[in-house]
C-alpha cells in the first residue's frame, strides 16, 4: 500500500518537475497558453470536487467566487498590490462570500441547494453587471505594469494548481475529509456519529471558494479584461462542475483529469468544432450519469482493472 | 400614476402569471410525479416554440392550432425519452442529483440540435393576432396573452380534474406522497412514471409554442424561463397545481410592480432573489404555509 | 454517485493517472509547440468572430463581409509586396468565439502566436472586443475590430488595435442632433421631453452619453425627463414600459438588441402608447425585426454605422457582389464595415511592402481608402485607432420600405416626423 501510494507521489512529482523545467524546451506562447488554462481549469475543478466529489454537495454556482476573485485581484492589482497578495485578497473575498452564501443555503439539501447556487449565482451576476465601480456592465480592466511575461503567469497557475492537488489530498486523508464522505453518504448516520454536517459544509465551501477565488483572480491578471457577462456567466459554474464529473468525481484524479480534458480538448473543439461542443458535453455527461458515475477516472480504472486481471478490482466493480 | 394605469398594470401582471403558469406546468408534474427536476425543460421549451414555428412557416398553420398538435407529439417525445433515459436511474421519494445531472446533460445535448437544425438567429412569429388589442373601455387587454392565460387556466383545471377525478389522478397522487406505498396499492409506477413524464414533456412543448406566439427565440431560448419555473415550484408548493397558480401570481406581481420601485436593470434579480429567499424560509412554498396554518387550527 | 467500492479504486488512481498525464502531455505538447511556420507564399490573416451563441447573426454576416473582400483580393492574384517583388494571395485562418468572451481572447491570442498571423480582424460587440483588446500590443500584431463601438477599448493607449466602427457615443451624438435638425425644420416643437430606456451594457451608456452631451452642447432644444437601463432579455417589459408612460414623454429613445426590440415593441404597440419620435437605437430596419413585428416597425428611425442604400456607386457595386457571393443581399451593416476593415488592411500591406507587422501597424495609422463604402465615403483610422465617421439616420416607412433621412446629402427620402397616430 504504502509503495502503491508513494509510487503515486513520485509520479505526480515527477510530471510538476516536467512542467517547472518545461519553458527550456521552448514551446509557442500558444502552448504555454494552453497550459495555463488548464492549470487554472484543473484548480477549480478540484476545488469543486471537496465540495461536491467529497461532500456531495452539488454546485451550479461556483462562478460567483470564480467571477468575485477575479474582480478582487482586478482591482487589488490595478491599486497597487503585486501579485501574490491579490491573490490572497481574491481568495478572501471569496471564502467570506462562501460563508453568506452557505450560511442560508446549507439548510437545504441535495437538488434544492443546488437549484438555490443558481439562483445565487444569478443574482449576483445581475448585481455587478450594475456595480459602477468595477465598470459595470462594461468590464474592468486590469492596467498592465510592464510587458506581458507569459511564464510568469504560467508558473503562478502551476504553483495554484499543484497547492490545489496537495490540498485535495490532505483534506481526503484527513477526519475532514472522512467526515464530508460521511455527509455525502448519508448525511443524518453521519450526524448520529457526531460529526457536525453543517460545519463541515460550511468549511469544505470555504476551502473550495479560496481556491476558487484564487484561479479567478490568476485568469483575470492573464486576460486583462474581464467583464460580469464573462466571469459571472452561468457557463462557468456549468463548466466548473462538468470538469469533476467527467473526470471522475469524489476522487483525487478525477477532477484533475477532468480539467485537463476541458483544458486542452475543449480549446482545440472549439477551435475545430465549434458547433458541436454543447452536443459533445452534453452526452458526456449523460453517459457518465447512466453508466459510469466515477467518469473517466472509472473507466480507466476499469481498464486498467482488465488488463492486471485483479478479483479484488472485480469484485469491487459489481458493474464488470 | 391613476387608478386606470394601476389597472391595467395589474391586468398586465395577472397575464404576465398567466405565462409563467403555463411554462411551469410541465415542469411540476415530472417533480411532484418523479421528484425529478427536469433542468431539460427549457430544451422542450425551445423545441416546441420551434415545432409552432415550422408548422406555421411552412404550412401555414395557426400558432395556437399548432401547440394543440404539438401537445401529443411532444407526449410521445417525452414517453420515449423515460424509457431511454430516465428510466434508467433510480427514483426515490427524495430528488436525486444525478436525474438534475442527466437532465442537464440532455438539455446542453439539446440546444446544440436545435443550433445544427436552425441556426442562430432569432425567430418570431407574427400573424395577424399578434398585436392585436382587447379593448374593454380604459383597459388594454393583449389577445395573446389573453389566450395563454386563457391556456393556462385550462391546463390547471384540466389537470385538477384528472388529478382528482380520474384514476390514473389517483396514482399519480399517490405517487407525489411516495413511491413505495403506492406501489404496495398496487399502482403500477413505472407506467404511470412514464405517462407522467410524457405529459410533463407535453406540456413544456406546448408552453413553447404558446411562448414562441409573444416571444422571439434562439436554440437557447428557455433558460430565463426555467429559472422563474423553479421559483414558482417552490414559492408555490406541489400540494396541488394550486400551487403553480400561487406562485406564478406572486412572481408575475413582484416582477411588475417592484419594477415602479426599482430601477429596471435589477429586475432579473427579482426572480433569483426570490427562489433563494423562497427557498431557503418557505421550504414547503406557500401553500405549505398554508396547510400548516390549517393543521394547527 | 460514488459508492463504497470505490475506496478499493483509490490507489490505482495514483498510478493510472500520472501516466495518463503524462500520455496526453506527450500528445498535444508537440502538436502545439510547432505552431504554423510562417510562410513566404500566403499572407495569413486571423478572423476571430462569433458564430454561434448570442451574437452569432451579425459575426457570420461579419465574415462574410471579410470573405468577399479576401476572394476579391485573391481573384486579382492577391497583394503586391515589393519586398518580395510578388503578389501573394491571402489566406484566412477563422476562428468562432462562440459569443464568449475568454474564448475571444484564447482564440485572438492562438491566432497571433500558434498561426502567426500579420493581423487580426475581428471582435464583433465590444465585451468581446475589449478582451480581444489586450493581444495586439502583447504579442506586438495588428488587430481590426468591425464590430466594437466603445470607445473605451481605444482609450487606453494601445498602439497597434484599430476599429472600423464609429464610437456609440456619436451614434447618440447624431440622434439628437438629428432631432435638432427637425426641430430647425419646424416639424418638431422646440423643448420637447425625452424618455431613454438604454440597455444595461456599454453600447447602451455610451449611447445614453452622445445624447446627453448634444444635449448640453444645444441648450433649450431638448430635455431628459426618464432614463433608466434595463436587463439584456427580459420576458416584459409593462413596469418598464409604465414608467416611460409616466414621464409623459414627447420622444421615446431606447438603445436595444434585436430579441428585446421585439419583445418591447410589441408590448409598446399594445399598450397603445404614442411618442412623437421613436428609436430603438441601432435598431430598426433589421428583417428580422420586420418579420417579427410588421406594422409596428413603421416610422421607426434607428441611427447606423451603414446602409446599403446610400448613394454612392460603390455600395452598390458592393450590394451586387455580395448578393453573388453569399446569394442574399447585405442585411443592415454588419457586412460592410467587415468588408472595408479588409480592403483597408490590404492597402496598408501593401504601402508597407511587407509582411512585418510593426510595419503594417504603421502604415494601417496613415491609410486612407477613398472608395469606402461608408457614410462620408473616406475611411481613415483616427489617433486612438478608431475611425470617426458619421452615422446616417434611417426610417422604417410603411411597405417595407426603409429610407435614409439624414445626412441630407446621403437622404434618399423626408424624415416623417412627428409620427403619424
Amino acid at each position: 500500500m504504502k509503495f502503491v501510494r508513494n509510487s503515486g507521489v513520485f509520479g505526480f512529482a515527477l510530471l510538476v518537475a516536467i512542467l517547472v523545467a518545461l519553458p527550456w524546451f521552448g514551446p509557442s506562447p500558444n502552448a504555454v497558453r494552453l497550459l495555463f488554462v488548464t492549470f487554472v481549469w484543473v484548480t477549480v475543478s478540484i476545488a469543486w470536487n471537496i465540495l461536491g466529489g467529497f461532500g456531495g454537495q452539488v454546485s451550479f454556482g461556483f462562478a460567483v467566487f470564480y467571477g468575485l476573485g477575479a474582480y478582487a485581484a482586478a482591482l487589488a492589482v490595478n491599486s497597487g498590490l503585486p501579485t501574490v497578495p491579490a491573490l490572497l485578497l481574491a481568495a478572501g473575498v471569496a471564502l467570506v462570500a462562501s460563508l453568506v452564501i452557505g450560511l442560508p443555503t446549507f439548510r437545504l439539501r441535495g437538488p434544492y441547494f443546488a437549484i438555490a447556487t443558481i439562483g445565487v449565482s444569478e443574482a449576483v451576476r445581475v448585481v455587478m453587471t450594475n456595480v459602477s465601480l468595477t465598470g459595470g456592465a462594461s468590464g474592468y480592466r486590469i492596467l498592465e505594469t510592464g510587458p506581458f511575461r507569459q511564464l510568469d503567469h504560467f508558473y503562478i497557475s502551476l504553483a495554484l494548481a499543484v497547492l490545489a492537488v496537495a490540498a485535495s489530498v490532505q483534506v481526503r486523508r484527513s477526519r475532514f475529509g472522512l467526515a464530508l464522505i460521511a455527509i455525502r453518504e448519508d448525511e443524518d448516520a453521519a450526524s448520529d456519529l457526531g460529526v457536525n454536517p453543517f460545519r463541515a459544509k460550511l468549511l469544505a465551501h470555504a476551502l473550495a471558494a479560496a481556491l476558487t477565488g484564487a484561479a479567478g483572480g490568476v485568469y483575470a491578471q492573464y486576460a486583462g479584461f474581464i467583464h460580469p457577462q464573462g466571469v459571472f456567466a452561468f457557463s462557468i459554474g456549468v463548466a466548473i462542475l462538468l470538469m469533476p464529473i467527467i473526470g471522475g468525481v469524489g476522487t483525487i484524479w478525477g477532477p484533475v483529469i477532468g480539467g485537463v480534458v476541458y483544458g486542452l480538448i475543449h480549446d482545440e473543439l472549439v477551435a475545430s468544432f465549434p458547433q458541436l461542443h454543447l452536443l459533445i458535453y452534453g452526452s458526456l455527461l449523460i453517459l457518465i450519469v447512466l453508466f459510469e458515475p466515477a467518469g473517466l477516472v472509472g473507466l480507466l480504472d476499469r481498464s486498467f482493472g482488465i488488463l492486471v486481471g485483479s478479483r479484488r478490482i472485480r469484485a469491487a466493480n459489481p458493474q464488470t | 400614476m391613476s387608478a386606470t394605469d394601476l389597472l391595467n398594470l395589474l391586468i398586465a401582471a395577472l397575464l404576465l402569471a398567466g405565462v409563467y403558469a403555463v411554462m411551469s406546468v410541465g415542469m411540476t408534474i415530472i417533480y411532484g410525479v418523479m421528484k425529478i427536476v427536469n433542468l431539460a425543460h427549457a430544451g422542450f421549451l425551445m423545441l416546441g416554440a420551434y415545432f409552432v414555428y415550422e408548422l406555421y412557416t411552412h404550412l401555414r398553420i395557426d400558432p395556437l392550432l399548432g401547440v394543440f398538435l404539438g401537445f401529443p407529439v411532444f407526449f410521445f417525445i417525452g414517453m420515449a425519452v423515460h424509457r431511454i433515459l430516465v428510466r434508467r436511474i433510480p427514483i426515490s421519494d427524495q430528488p436525486t442529483l444525478t436525474s438534475l445531472l442527466l437532465l442537464f446533460g440532455l438539455w446542453l445535448v439539446l440546444q446544440n440540435l436545435g443550433y445544427l437544425v436552425w441556426g442562430n438567429s432569432d425567430r418570431a412569429i407574427l400573424t395577424r393576432r399578434t398585436l392585436d388589442v382587447l379593448q374593454i373601455g380604459p383597459i388594454g387587454l393583449p389577445t395573446v396573452r389573453l389566450v395563454v392565460f386563457a391556456v393556462a387556466l385550462a391546463a390547471l383545471a384540466g389537470l385538477e380534474f384528472v388529478l382528482h377525478k380520474t384514476w390514473f389522478g389517483r396514482a399519480v397522487r399517490a405517487l407525489m406522497q411516495n413511491n413505495d406505498a403506492g406501489r404496495i396499492v398496487g399502482v403500477n409506477v413505472d407506467r404511470t412514471a412514464r405517462v407522467a413524464f410524457g405529459v410533463g414533456i407535453a406540456f413544456a412543448g406546448a408552453a413553447g409554442g404558446l411562448l414562441a406566439m409573444l416571444y422571439s427565440f434562439s436554440p437557447d431560448f428557455g433558460g430565463a424561463f426555467l429559472l422563474r419555473a423553479f421559483v414558482i415550484i417552490v414559492l408555490g408548493g406541489l400540494e396541488s397545481f394550486a400551487g403553480v397558480a400561487i406562485g406564478s401570481l406572486i412572481l408575475a406581481l413582484v416582477e411588475t410592480f417592484a419594477i415602479l420601485a426599482l430601477p429596471a436593470n435589477y429586475q432579473p434579480a427579482i426572480a433569483f432573489s426570490l427562489l433563494v429567499v423562497a427557498l431557503v424560509v418557505l421550504p414547503g412554498g406557500v401553500a405549505g404555509l398554508w396547510n400548516r396554518r390549517r393543521r394547527l387550527a | 454517485m460514488a459508492n463504497c467500492a470505490k475506496s478499493n479504486l483509490k490507489k490505482w488512481h495514483s498510478l493510472s493517472a500520472s501516466p495518463f498525464f503524462l500520455l496526453i502531455l506527450t500528445l498535444v505538447l508537440p502538436g502545439c509547440g510547432k505552431g504554423n511556420k510562417a510562410s513566404e507564399n500566403e499572407i495569413v490573416v486571423g478572423v476571430v468572430l462569433p458564430i454561434t451563441g448570442r451574437e452569432a447573426k451579425p459575426g457570420q454576416f461579419q465574415r462574410e463581409g471579410i470573405e468577399l473582400a479576401i476572394h476579391q483580393i485573391n481573384q486579382d492574384g492577391g497583394i503586391f509586396i515589393h519586398e518580395l517583388d510578388k503578389k501573394l494571395p491571402v489566406k484566412e485562418v477563422f476562428y468562432d468565439d462562440g459569443s464568449d468572451q475568454a474564448k475571444s481572447a484564447g482564440l485572438v491570442e492562438r491566432a497571433m502566436t500558434s498561426d502567426k498571423v500579420v493581423a487580426v480582424l475581428g471582435g464583433y460587440s465590444t465585451a468581446l472586443g475589449e478582451a480581444e483588446s489586450v493581444m495586439p500590443d502583447r504579442y506586438q500584431t495588428p488587430w481590426i475590430t468591425t464590430g466594437a463601438a466603445a470607445s473605451t477599448i481605444f482609450s487606453r493607449g494601445y498602439q497597434y488595435i484599430f476599429g472600423t466602427l464609429s464610437p456609440t457615443d456619436l451614434l447618440g451624438y447624431t440622434t439628437a442632433e438629428f432631432l435638432g435638425s427637425l426641430v430647425d425644420q419646424g416639424k418638431l416643437k422646440k423643448g420637447l421631453k425625452l424618455a431613454l430606456a438604454l440597455e444595461n451594457t456599454d453600447h447602451g451608456v455610451d449611447y445614453g452619453k452622445g445624447i446627453d452631451k448634444w444635449i448640453e452642447q444645444h441648450p433649450g432644444y431638448f430635455a431628459v425627463g426618464f432614463s433608466e437601463k434595463f436587463d439584456l432579455g427580459s420576458t416584459d417589459f409593462s413596469g418598464l414600459l409604465q414608467k416611460v408612460k409616466n414621464a409623459r414623454a414627447d420622444i421615446f429613445l431606447a438603445d436595444a438588441h434585436l430579441q428585446d426590440y421585439i419583445t418591447m415593441q410589441r408590448q409598446y404597440v399594445q399598450t397603445a402608447m404614442y411618442h412623437q419620435m421613436i428609436s430603438y437605437g441601432a435598431r430598426g430596419p433589421e428583417s428580422d425585426a420586420r418579420k417579427a413585428l410588421g406594422d409596428a416597425t413603421n416610422y421607426i428611425f434607428a441611427g447606423i454605422w451603414w446602409s446599403v442604400k446610400l448613394p454612392y456607386p460603390q455600395v452598390k457595386k458592393f450590394a451586387a457582389d455580395y448578393q453573388a457571393f453569399v446569394g442574399r443581399p447585405p442585411d443592415s451593416w454588419y457586412p460592410a464595415t467587415a468588408y472595408d476593415a479588409m480592403r483597408a488592411l490590404a492597402t496598408a500591406i501593401e504601402q508597407a511592402g511587407s509582411l512585418n507587422k510593426t510595419a503594417i501597424r504603421d502604415h494601417l495609422r496613415t491609410v486612407e481608402l477613398k472608395d469606402s463604402l461608408l457614410p462620408g465615403q473616406v475611411l481613415r483610422f483616427g489617433p486612438n485607432g478608431q475611425i470617426h465617421t458619421p452615422f446616417v439616420i434611417v426610417q422604417n416607412k410603411p411597405e417595407d420600405k426603409v429610407d435614409i433621412i439624414y445626412p441630407p446629402d446621403a437622404a434618399t427620402g423626408e424624415a416623417i416626423a412627428p409620427k403619424p397616430r
